[in-house]
């Protein structure tokens, strides 16, 4: 069976480690360099395993190295966010620790999908494929991905119907300038503007953007971590079974929408080798004009902790 | 939870398949035909250890064992021959409908009704007039399947993952049903912006033809395993009080400029059934084609009427 390696076993880590494995169709190696912190989560995991009937197997270990071999990557290590804080708040405390990992992975792992989830995760996504040298479709950041689930959830909860068949596109940076694309967005191929009056949708929009906000006011002393493990099991899935499936995720742009040296979330078609196509939806002026202004930040950042 | 599956044939077996591996509700399979769906229900019953069915499954020939249930799947009836047309069923059919609906009426009063037996829109009619129910409680499968054909169709051709793709196909189940193009998206993007026109028209000649594909290829019968995939989407839509917006073929009363007759078009379901009918805005072609499509259903009716 192939193997995901999971760096990092706080909530997001070990919750990604659980969906994978309620999924059955990967190994998990979960890794964080806390002594015992991995060993103790997978071992909770596992005896449950009788009971929830996990085919597959998932270990914990302290050491980075065990990697090697693994088909997907999952960087779920760093420091998270408290109330007031802003995500790019922690791309000081953060960025090292990818500096470090990123040359690791690219020498253990070279041919693996990497999923960054670390926060600010668009610039960290940028500075692990600077780093790394690994080709930027196999470098895969959960931004979009994330947001778009959580705007499907509130188009359905507005509209009372079944999440299931919403379907929703958001892009760009993982922060409060996200650009989320309502006439991407669509019930059973409906598209929403047809569904929802304009004002309806403005606010299902901004109350996106704050939705992870909202979590770290509420929860405190934590970050959202459900949502984004259950976008990283999705992401799985598609890489270990090959699915083809579209996901926002954040990448390295070389031209798309005129933009570079930035990593952006864009709908890409996910397989077993990572990104196999880039979608470029039409885009208007002014989102256009969002996209770039948030691609001048990241690259910006990201020269900046370089220097 | 109860649902009853009337006609224990290849559609209504492989329904019942489906619905069972949901586990959300006992199933009781009926069929006139002594020991047909005794049968079934047993061999589905033999494979329960394995496939952990939580729910009962029991065949039988009485319409009695219905009492009581939530939904009831109407599947009797003849199949499509090679080169038979949907009309050429009516006359054999809407027999064996007819008998079926009154036991319905008297069994399962405040069942919610999915009709699948073909000639579909007008079946359905018969189905309504002869129950007397609620125009909320007898509905059509049509749309569902010919969307996921659609569907299946666009990712094969894109490449990607088939449940991320959205369709609307409007219209009577039949050689000139509506598929909405632009109601048609994959990952939120309309495929208008992801594939050329002439191959979207081939995409839609093929959903039109799709049945009469299988039914070519297979000489002596015709689908059942997406028909049955079809029917248990929306018996889970009505159990679980879904509210999902599908396509399926309900009473018209002036939606769309239509009167008096069953027409596939958006809905949601749910518990109570068809909980409210969409009005999209259609280009004057779909229009058309919808048109079209309804005076093939109308003549139907006329049929009916005489029979």
């Amino acid at each position: 069976m192939s193997r995901v390696s999971i760096i990092g076993s706080g909530n997001v880590g070990a919750n990604a480690a659980f969906f994978i494995a309620e999924k059955g169709v990967t190994d998990v190696l979960l890794i964080d360099v806390k002594q015992g912190l991995s060993r103790g989560k997978a071992l909770d995991i596992m005896e449950a395993a009788p009971i929830r009937r996990y085919r597959n197997s998932l270990v914990g270990s302290d050491t980075v190295a065990d990697i090697q071999g693994s088909q997907m990557v999952v960087i779920a290590a760093g420091a998270i966010r408290s109330p007031g804080m802003r995500r790019e708040d922690l791309y000081g405390e953060n960025a090292p620790v990818i500096e470090a990992l990123a040359p690791q992975v690219a020498r253990l792992a070279p041919d693996s999908v990497v999923v960054m989830a670390t926060e600010p995760v668009d610039s960290l996504t940028a500075l692990f494929t600077l780093r790394s040298g690994m080709p930027r479709t196999r470098v895969l950041g959960l931004g979009g991905i994330l947001d778009s689930m959580r705007l499907r959830a509130l188009i359905s909860r507005e509209l009372d119907v079944s999440m299931e068949i919403v379907s929703a596109l958001v892009i760009g940076r993982h922060s409060d300038d996200m650009v989320c694309l309502p006439r991407y967005c669509s019930v059973s191929g409906v598209p929403l503007p047809q569904l929802l009056p304009p004002e309806r949708i403005a606010a299902v929009i901004s109350e996106t953007r704050s939705a992870g906000d909202l979590v770290v006011e509420l929860a405190k002393r934590s970050s959202a971590y459900y949502a984004p493990s259950a976008a990283i099991a999705e992401l799985a899935d598609s890489v270990h079974m090959n699915l083809s499936r579209i996901f926002p995720v954040s990448l390295m742009l070389e031209g798309e929408y005129g933009l570079r040296d930035a990593a952006l979330s864009v709908p890409a078609i996910v397989g077993e080798k990572g990104v196999t196509k880039i979608l470029t939806p039409e885009l208007t002026r002014e989102e256009k004009e969002a996209l770039a202004q948030s691609a001048r930040l990241i690259a910006s950042v990201v020269r900046g902790g370089a220097a | 939870m109860k649902v009853t599956v009337i006609g224990a044939g290849n559609v209504g077996a492989k329904a019942v398949y489906y619905i069972a591996e949901k586990n959300i509700a006992d199933i009781v399979m009926v069929d006139v035909v002594d020991g047909l769906a005794q049968s079934k229900a047993m061999d589905f019953l033999h494979a329960a250890p394995l496939r952990d069915y939580e729910v009962g499954i029991r065949g039988t020939t009485d319409f009695a064992e219905m009492a009581g249930s939530d939904v009831v799947v109407l599947t009797a009836g003849i199949a499509r021959k090679p080169g038979m047309d949907r009309m050429d069923l009516l006359r054999t059919n809407v027999g064996i409908a007819r008998q079926a609906a009154r036991e319905i009426a008297r069994r399962a009063p405040n069942a919610v009704v999915i009709v699948v037996t073909n000639p579909l829109d007008v079946i359905a009619m018969a189905v309504l007039r002869e129950t007397g129910f609620a125009l909320s409680k007898v509905i059509g499968m049509a749309g569902v399947l010919d969307s996921t054909r659609f569907r299946f169709f666009i990712a094969e051709r894109l490449g990607v993952w088939p449940g991320d793709v959205q369709a609307m196909v409007l219209g009577g189940h039949g050689d000139d049903m509506v598929p909405l193009t632009s109601f048609t998206s994959a990952g939120g993007i309309p495929i208008g912006q992801l594939l050329d026109s002439s191959t979207i028209e081939s995409l839609v000649g093929r959903t039109r033809t799709g049945g009469a594909e299988i039914v070519g290829l297979l000489k002596t019968g015709s689908a059942f395993y997406a028909p049955g995939a079809s029917v248990a989407k929306m018996v889970e839509a009505v159990i679980k009080d879904e509210k999902r917006l599908i396509p399926a073929s309900v009473y018209l009363r002036g939606q769309y400029g239509f009167r008096d007759i069953f027409l596939g078009v958006p809905v949601i379901l749910g518990r109570n059934g068809v909980e409210r009918i969409l009005e999209l805005p259609l280009t004057e072609t779909e229009r058309k084609s919808l048109e079209a499509s309804a005076e093939s259903v109308r003549r139907g009716v006329r049929e009916l009427e005489s029979l």
